[in-house]
């Protein structure tokens, strides 16, 4: 038996799989293709203060390695949400993320204080970084003052755990890490999409109506890892890593990167039950390897910071996983560019 | 009671199904028969599934086909070759597995014998959903009567006759077939919605008729444009583009029209509402 448990800032989760916002519905309508215990917490699609229509048609394209989205964030707003959707989590076994989303630093607070009391919310996800409203500017995730505002502002309108999801389109996302820790968000999900584009030469005619969209899919997979990893680096909460997570390999790498959780999101679409079956199949990797413990990998990677590397190679102990607040031995630590240091 | 947050059917499963065989249909289509790991119920017509290759071959999103034929256990899918996704489709080899979702959508409506005719509009490769849904409404759907052979009514047209697919095997359906093809290479020069008129010109249909279309977006227009100017009955089996088919990417809106029976949000979910929808509910026109 591999212990799967991780902690998630202040969440205890059974197994270290969540749903990435957007890919797996609000409520429980994947509930025929993933028992809803196997996922340690579902992140809903993003709810915003009023309802959105969402972008117009076509919404999707596919690409080589995955997928292009432009769908706008469209949902029925937080009434409906609270409504319709949080009454199906009653007494569901597993945790419920609800990600938020605002066009203003006084939406998200507003979003933050009507959910604060809901119960069958366990923590809240701040999207500071969909590419597909408010003309891809990506406000709140380019600069290291909004975003640190923002995440302050929801912080002191709620009790909930915050997690900050994080945009890849930055040029130094360790400081975009370090300003929404500073901010007081319990962990950090990396990341949300790539800016992406698709055109038809022969016609002219953009893949996406709204001509650039967010890129997902295993494509991006080696440039979440590496946000992944710069963030891990850079703050002492916890991060979640997203973006092209397939297959329990893929999961492993993002927790040796650092991460101590991990969201499976466009994997989704090309199976359904894919998501359900993530943290078993986590758990017969590690055996394989005797692993009994899936947080001793934490961290784990031999990127130069510690003597101690590599899941099974070593004594077993954790490793300088900052995810645990555990700094490297300052002495070991080679200076590198954009490090926490 | 809360309102129906919409999800994927109750029966649909994420599984593996091995090909059967692979039969070359048409100019540039192709029939393919694959049997999942357990045993399918019975498929309403014009329901569908999302179909993918796992070997690398197929883009990462798998593509909505229409259930086209059932024997039993045995699924065939009408591929018509476009692109890589289909192209890797239709190279699949017998005793390969292929990922495959569903039973996913709603179907046709019941096809009864008890009102208008019904008229069913297939443009190329739309095909799909219409020998099954003769079957079905011949053999009576839902507990219905069952609709009479002379109440129902294929119109078949394509680009060309090599996209008259299968229509040797239409003709034995035991419905009346008719064909157009835009180069007049078989049947009338022309659509099917020019079949329509001449059946009304030459008085084979009452002015009364129920539409079901099946075909590519031009045409489905057409067909709306049709049924609004007539008030006319009309399901239209849309296939949109879609990133999950189960409901969750939010990748397949239909633009609903307010005053019908989705009219309480703008969009309708194609994969999870549709793919059929009466015009009286959405609108084509105009959304592109």
């Amino acid at each position: 038996m591999v212990d799967l448990s991780v902690r998630l800032g202040p969440l205890s989760l059974p197994n270290p799989v969540l749903s990435a916002s957007g890919t797996y519905g609000h409520g429980l309508e994947m509930r025929h293709f993933s028992p809803p215990a196997h996922l340690a917490a579902w992140v809903s699609k993003t709810v915003t203060l009023r309802p959105r229509p969402g972008n117009p048609a076509p919404r999707i394209a596919e690409t080589e390695a995955g997928m292009l989205n432009s769908i706008g964030l469209e949902n029925k707003g937080v009434d409906a949400y609270v409504r319709d959707v949080l009454p199906q989590w009653r007494d569901v076994p597993t945790k419920v993320v609800t990600n938020i989303g605002a066009e203003s630093l006084e939406d998200f607070v507003e979003m933050a204080r009507r959910l604060d009391g809901e119960a069958a919310i366990h923590a809240f996800e701040v999207n500071l970084s969909c590419p597909n409203v408010q003309g891809g500017k990506l406000p709140f995730a380019t600069d290291t003052k909004l975003a640190h505002d923002v995440i302050a502002a929801v912080r002191r309108a709620t009790t909930k755990p915050i997690f900050a999801k994080l945009s890849p389109n930055v040029s130094r996302i360790s400081d975009l890490a370090k300003a929404v820790e500073a901010g007081g968000a319990d962990g950090i999900t990396a990341v949300n999409t790539l800016l992406g584009m698709a055109v038809d030469w022969r016609t002219g005619r953009p893949g996406l109506a709204t001509v650039q969209g967010g890129y997902s899919g295993p494509g991006i997979k080696p440039v979440a890892l590496r946000c992944a990893w710069e963030c891990a680096k850079a703050v002492s909460i916890p991060v979640i890593g997203c973006g092209g997570i397939r297959t329990a390999d893929d999961a492993l790498e993002f927790l040796v990167a650092g991460c101590t959780a991990v969201q499976i999101g466009t994997a989704a679409f090309a199976d359904p039950a894919a998501p359900g079956r993530l943290a078993a199949e986590m758990a017969e990797l590690l055996e394989t390897r005797g692993i009994t413990r899936l947080a001793d990998i934490v961290g784990t990677i031999c990127d130069g910071r510690a003597v101690v590397c590599a899941p099974g190679h070593g004594t077993g102990a954790p490793g300088h996983s900052s995810a645990h607040g555990t700094p490297a031995p300052a002495g070991k630590v080679p200076p590198r560019e954009g490090s926490a240091d | 009671m809360l309102p129906p947050v919409p999800a994927p059917p109750p029966d649909a499963r994420s599984q593996e199904a091995v090909v059967l065989d692979v039969r070359t249909c048409g100019s540039d289509g192709v029939v393919l028969a694959v049997e999942p790991l357990a045993p399918p119920p019975p498929i309403r017509a014009s329901r569908f599934y999302m179909l993918r290759r796992e070997d690398g071959l197929s883009p990462f999103i798998p593509r909505p086909y229409s259930i086209y034929r059932q024997f039993g256990s045995r699924l065939e899918f009408l591929v018509k070759v476009m692109g890589k996704g289909s192209r890797a489709l239709a190279a699949s080899r017998r005793g390969e597995r292929l990922r495959l979702i569903g039973p996913l959508g709603n179907g046709w409506p019941t096809l009864d014998g008890e009102g208008a005719p019904w008229v069913m509009l297939a443009g190329g490769v739309g095909l799909a959903p219409f020998p099954m849904g003769v079957e079905q409404a011949l053999a009576g759907m839902d507990g219905a009567a069952p609709c009479p052979a002379d109440r129902l009514h294929l119109f078949f047209g394509a680009a060309n006759a090599g996209q008259l697919y299968d229509l040797d095997r239409m003709v034995d359906l035991g419905v009346e077939v008719r064909t157009a093809t835009m180069d007049g290479s078989q049947g009338r020069r022309g659509t099917v919605l020019d079949l329509l008129n001449d059946a009304w010109a030459e008085g084979r249909l009452p002015a009364e008729v129920r539409l079901l279309a099946c075909g590519p977006e031009r045409m489905l227009e057409a067909v709306e444009r049709l049924a609004d100017e007539r008030g006319l009955e009309a399901h239209l089996s849309l296939e949109t583009l879609m990133g999950c088919g189960v409901g969750i990417c939010n990748g397949c809106p239909v633009p609903t029209r307010p005053e019908g029976a989705l009219g309480h949000w703008p969009n309708a979910k194609c994969c999870v509402e549709g793919p059929v929808f009466r015009t009286a509910d959405v609108r084509l026109a105009g959304s592109h």
